[in-house]
């Protein structure tokens, strides 16, 4: 479905990630794992249109969407979670749920759409009328995920949901997630540094460090992988779920 | 000093007001969208006043009827002058965007003012409407005609405004990427596009302006540095990027230059706006309508 095949991406003249390379199946959810700075969002920025990367393809169903614009690259199905939430703040929830749904396809189905998500997350149905931007931090994060599903996509793009959120809120999140991907047949490509929870959610997962991916596969190989377990879980055996 | 003075002053300030809120209206919708300082705007408003001139004296139609070719003209204008100067600075961001397109503007005020001087010669002109010389009188205050009708116009043209960012898909689109031009990409705004139009649009608010100046008061070639300096004067009283609070600090600047002009004698007229401007900048420089939660 998604398939990434040797980027490289720079800023100005500095290269940020070398040769990734990254595949994502349908109806499956991947994670995107490594330390700050690593080149996570700069993957996922690049597979969105945000940034270019100089050399490399990436194509989802066949086309060659590193050719497009970003907001193309929303009409052929992969819409994104950006770092940091990504919303509209002096617009109200509702006008951010229908700013997701921009695209004149997904405009005529905007009522519809807007159903669906509101009833992934019921707070965002009370809460039209507010200002987004006064929103809690975990209504903020569901009104980011809502819009992004209100193109219909059928790849979503997460970068970091569980930042600045309090544990048990990941955890509904989690479970949302693994909703959004069942029930409405969304793959989905989440960038985590909450190694441990990622690698719950996921099936599979890829390690970027240095800008180079170092590790890549299924989660429950990776959950026993020997530098996994040292570098990112904090060596030793682990079984509570918790951090 | 007498009431009824005071009250005409009051007046007089808001309809002069009305217009600097109109002209400052297209700058600020310009500068906040595609953070273009465009110092040609009043040599814009300028030819919205010269192209009314001629609507009326070539083709005999009323100022208040020639507002709606000369804004069309001048949207036409705007994206013209977008495409043709703006454009290639699409992937500047930041001081660089700002800095270069300063530069631009002022090429183009140059262009646009010597444009003016060789189709419509120096001369300042003004223009005599049915309406010019009639009035109102009421309890004692003189209401001219001209000046109500193009208060009313301004407030229409803003509300206008105002309708277009709350109730359509570009209005919104445009909030959507004053808040968050990455959010706005990633729904599929088409940022080059609504820069475009945005544009366009900005340069129709000068043209109205324009006609709106030409029915009230006199207009030269050179004239319009002059409003592009009340423009900026009302932005930074409004704050910076809020299109909203724009009229009610384009009334404030109108009417503190009219109290200047009886307090003191007609020549301090500026220095009390210019005195306005500083203070609104020494003690509430984030503008005079900015509410709180605005992210910078």
């Amino acid at each position: 479905m998604l398939e990434v095949i040797k980027i490289n991406v720079y800023y100005g003249d500095i290269q940020a990630i070398w040769d990734i390379s990254l595949t994502v199946q349908g109806a499956e959810i991947v994670a995107l794992i490594g330390p700050n700075g690593a080149g996570k969002s700069t993957t996922l920025n690049t597979i969105s249109g945000l940034l270019s990367p100089k050399s490399g393809t990436i194509k989802f169903n066949s086309i060659e969407v590193n050719k497009l614009p970003s907001h193309k690259i929303v009409e052929s199905g992969i819409s994104m979670v950006p770092e940091g939430r990504g919303i509209f703040p002096t617009m109200t929830v509702w006008e951010n749920i229908e700013m997701g749904a921009f695209l004149s396809a997904s405009r005529k189905i905007k009522h519809e759409s807007a159903e669906l998500v509101e009833n992934i997350f019921p707070p965002l149905r009370s809460r039209r009328k507010q200002l987004a931007g006064t929103l809690s931090g975990g209504e903020q994060q569901m009104l980011a995920i809502g819009k992004a599903l209100m193109s219909r996509p059928k790849l979503l793009l997460i970068d970091e949901f569980s930042q600045g959120l309090a544990p048990i809120l990941v955890q509904s999140f989690v479970k949302t997630i693994e909703q959004i991907n069942k029930s409405q047949k969304v793959s989905i490509l989440l960038v985590e540094q909450n190694v441990h929870m990622a690698l719950k959610l996921a099936n599979q997962a890829y390690v970027i460090e240095a800008g180079y991916i170092v590790e890549h596969g299924g989660t429950n190989t990776l959950l026993a992988d020997e530098h996994i377990v040292n570098v990112y879980l904090g060596g030793g055996a682990r079984d509570s779920g918790k951090r | 000093m007498d009431i009824k003075i005071i009250a005409q002053t009051i007046i007089y300030g808001i309809f002069s007001g009305s217009i600097y809120s109109l002209v400052a209206v297209g700058l600020q919708w310009i500068f906040g969208i595609t953070k273009i300082i465009n110092i040609a705007h009043g040599p814009l408003v300028v030819i919205g006043s010269f192209l009314t001139f001629w609507a009326f004296s070539l083709c005999h139609l009323d100022p208040f009827v020639a507002i709606l070719p000369v804004t069309l003209v001048l949207l036409l204008l705007g994206l013209v002058v977008y495409c043709v100067i703006f454009y290639p600075l699409k992937n500047l961001i930041g001081h660089e965007r700002v800095h270069l397109s300063l530069l631009l503007a002022f090429g183009l005020m140059i262009i646009l003012q010597n444009g003016a001087r060789l189709l419509w010669s120096a001369d300042e002109r003004a223009l005599t409407t049915a309406l010019t010389g009639a009035s109102l009188e009421f309890i004692g205050v003189r209401l001219p005609y001209a000046r109500l009708a193009g208060l009313a116009v301004a407030l229409l043209v803003i509300i206008c405004v105002h309708l277009l960012l709350t109730k359509t898909y570009f209005g919104k689109s445009v909030r959507a990427l004053i808040d968050n031009p990455q959010a706005a990409r990633l729904v599929g705004v088409n940022i080059n596009l609504v820069h475009l139009f945005s544009f366009g649009i900005g340069i129709a608010l000068a043209g109205s302006a324009g006609t709106l100046i030409a029915i009230t008061t006199s207009f030269s070639p050179f004239g319009g540095m002059v409003w592009t300096l009340k423009g900026l004067i009302v932005v930074v009283l409004a704050g910076m990027g809020n299109i909203r609070g724009v009229f009610l600090a384009g009334l404030v600047l109108g009417v503190v230059e009219a109290i200047g002009a009886i307090v003191g004698l007609g020549a301090y007229r500026e220095i009390f706006g210019l005195i306005t401007f500083v203070l609104v900048l020494m003690f509430k420089p984030e503008g005079l309508f900015v509410r709180g939660g605005r992210a910078a």
